[in-house]
């Protein structure tokens, strides 16, 4: 290595992403060379340095602006309980989307349209969780009165999808009582809300545990969405179809510890 | 939200300006949600929404006349005929404060600053290549001649 390639992989060498020939090149040169042993010390001193610069984060103000700009514009619940979804549920996000988009596509394509940007905005928001998971048997109750169902949900995170915790969204008109589940780095959301009146599409959905479900991808996220009883369900993720389906089996094999199963 | 108003903040040096570009970078991914490209890293996708306005906004204000001649001064120095970098030297970085710190990035050029405030969030290469719109294989170069610049300026600062 010369002296500009030393210069270069300075940085890279000090956190260990040269491969061993280009470590053992850098330390060579190194050895060999004040002018660049120095610029290394003082690139050193530069990283504590530079850890001194101030975190500037965003004002509280701001923070509000965005939050009531994007969040969704319905909001007809009891005071109380739109104050706690206005702090933390709806977040800052890619929310009036749903409107925004509804005319350019298909009318089913509007479901997955709106189940993304209602991921986006579990992405996006501040706070993503109203309710922390102390286990489904917290979280399920706490819906009671802020939605008007009881959502059935069969499956109570495991290990490999580990449940996070609730909040109220909207799905298009309606309200939608949502659960984040975790698989890896990866945020998954569950949208239950009530089935009647939306454009699904035709049921000739794939087999996923005892439910036909649809599969569609949107802006890199995988949507899937059945209906069981009274009751729609949309899984959304960026997390790999595969890893998807297999939460949807758990969620879509109703009898494994939620309320009695409904037959569709 | 709160990197990415950290990374405005440094970004347009103005506090105001952060502001807006935050508040423009939530509109515009809002607006573009449809254009997410499959395999895109969100949080790379938003800091390269923001970085775009960052950019639109001074071409519209014309600010970057007097950055721009700057950029190609500070940026080929052959490294052989450099001065050592001295004692002296470490010893204004090491005292560098705050404000030393602001002032020196502020007088890098916006994609020098740029690619230093996102190694500095932990970005990858290949993602700053991503938000700066450049080929990942120039991140590296860019961004040690960046700290070069940083620490032959901090070292002025103090001495
Ligand atoms: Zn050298």
């Amino acid at each position: 290595m010369d002296c500009m390639e030393t210069r270069t992989n300075l940085l890279a060498g000090r956190r260990g992403l040269l491969s061993p020939q280009e470590a053992a090149s850098l330390q060579e040169h190194l050895r060999g060379c004040e002018l660049c042993t120095r610029a290394d010390a003082a690139d050193i001193e530069l990283s504590r340095t530079l850890s001194r610069l101030p975190r500037r984060d965003a004002p509280q103000a701001l923070k509000r602006r965005l939050e009531s700009r994007w969040a969704p514009r319905e909001r007809r619940w009891p005071r109380r309980v739109g104050q706690v979804v206005a702090v933390a549920g709806v977040g800052l996000a890619v929310a009036a989307g749903a409107t925004l988009f509804l005319g350019a596509r298909e009318r089913s394509d509007a479901m997955v349209t709106e189940a993304v940007n209602d991921h986006l905005r579990v992405l996006y928001s501040e706070h993503p969780v109203e309710v922390e998971s102390g286990g489904i048997h917290q979280v399920k109750p706490w819906f009671a009165g802020r939605v008007d169902f009881a959502p059935s949900v069969a499956f109570a995170g495991d290990q490999d999808f580990p449940l996070k915790g609730g909040s109220v969204a909207y799905f298009m008109d309606r309200k939608a009582a949502t659960f984040i589940y975790g698989h890896r780095l990866h945020t998954i959301t569950l949208f239950v809300f009530r089935a009647d009146g939306l454009p699904w599409p035709p049921a000739d959905g794939e087999p996923v545990g005892s439910q036909r479900v649809y599969v569609r991808d949107d802006r890199g996220f995988h949507v899937l969405m059945w209906r069981h009883g009274d009751l729609g369900y949309a899984l959304v993720s960026d997390t790999s179809p595969t890893d998807l389906r297999e939460l949807a089996g758990r969620l879509a094999t109703p009898g494994t510890g939620s309320e009695s199963p409904r037959t569709p | 939200m709160d990197s990415l108003h950290h990374f405005a903040r440094y970004l347009s040096g103005s506090a105001v300006d952060a502001e807006d570009l935050v508040q423009e970078a939530y509109a515009r991914a809002f607006r573009a949600a449809p254009t997410f490209a499959w395999g895109t890293n969100l949080r790379a996708w938003l800091f390269r929404i923001l970085r775009n306005a960052f950019i639109d906004g001074r071409r519209r204000t014309r600010r970057t006349s007097d950055e721009d001649a700057s950029e190609s001064a500070s940026e080929e120095v052959p490294f052989a005929h450099e001065p050592l970098f001295g004692d002296i030297e470490m010893e204004a970085l090491r005292g560098a404060v705050a404000a030393d710190i602001e002032r020196a990035l502020s007088a890098l050029t916006a994609d020098a600053r740029a690619v230093v405030l996102l190694d500095l969030e932990g970005f990858s290469e290949g993602e700053i290549a991503e938000i700066v719109g450049c080929a990942a294989g120039t991140v590296k170069s860019r961004l040690s001649r960046a700290r070069d610049s940083l620490r032959k300026l901090l070292a002025q600062y103090r001495r």
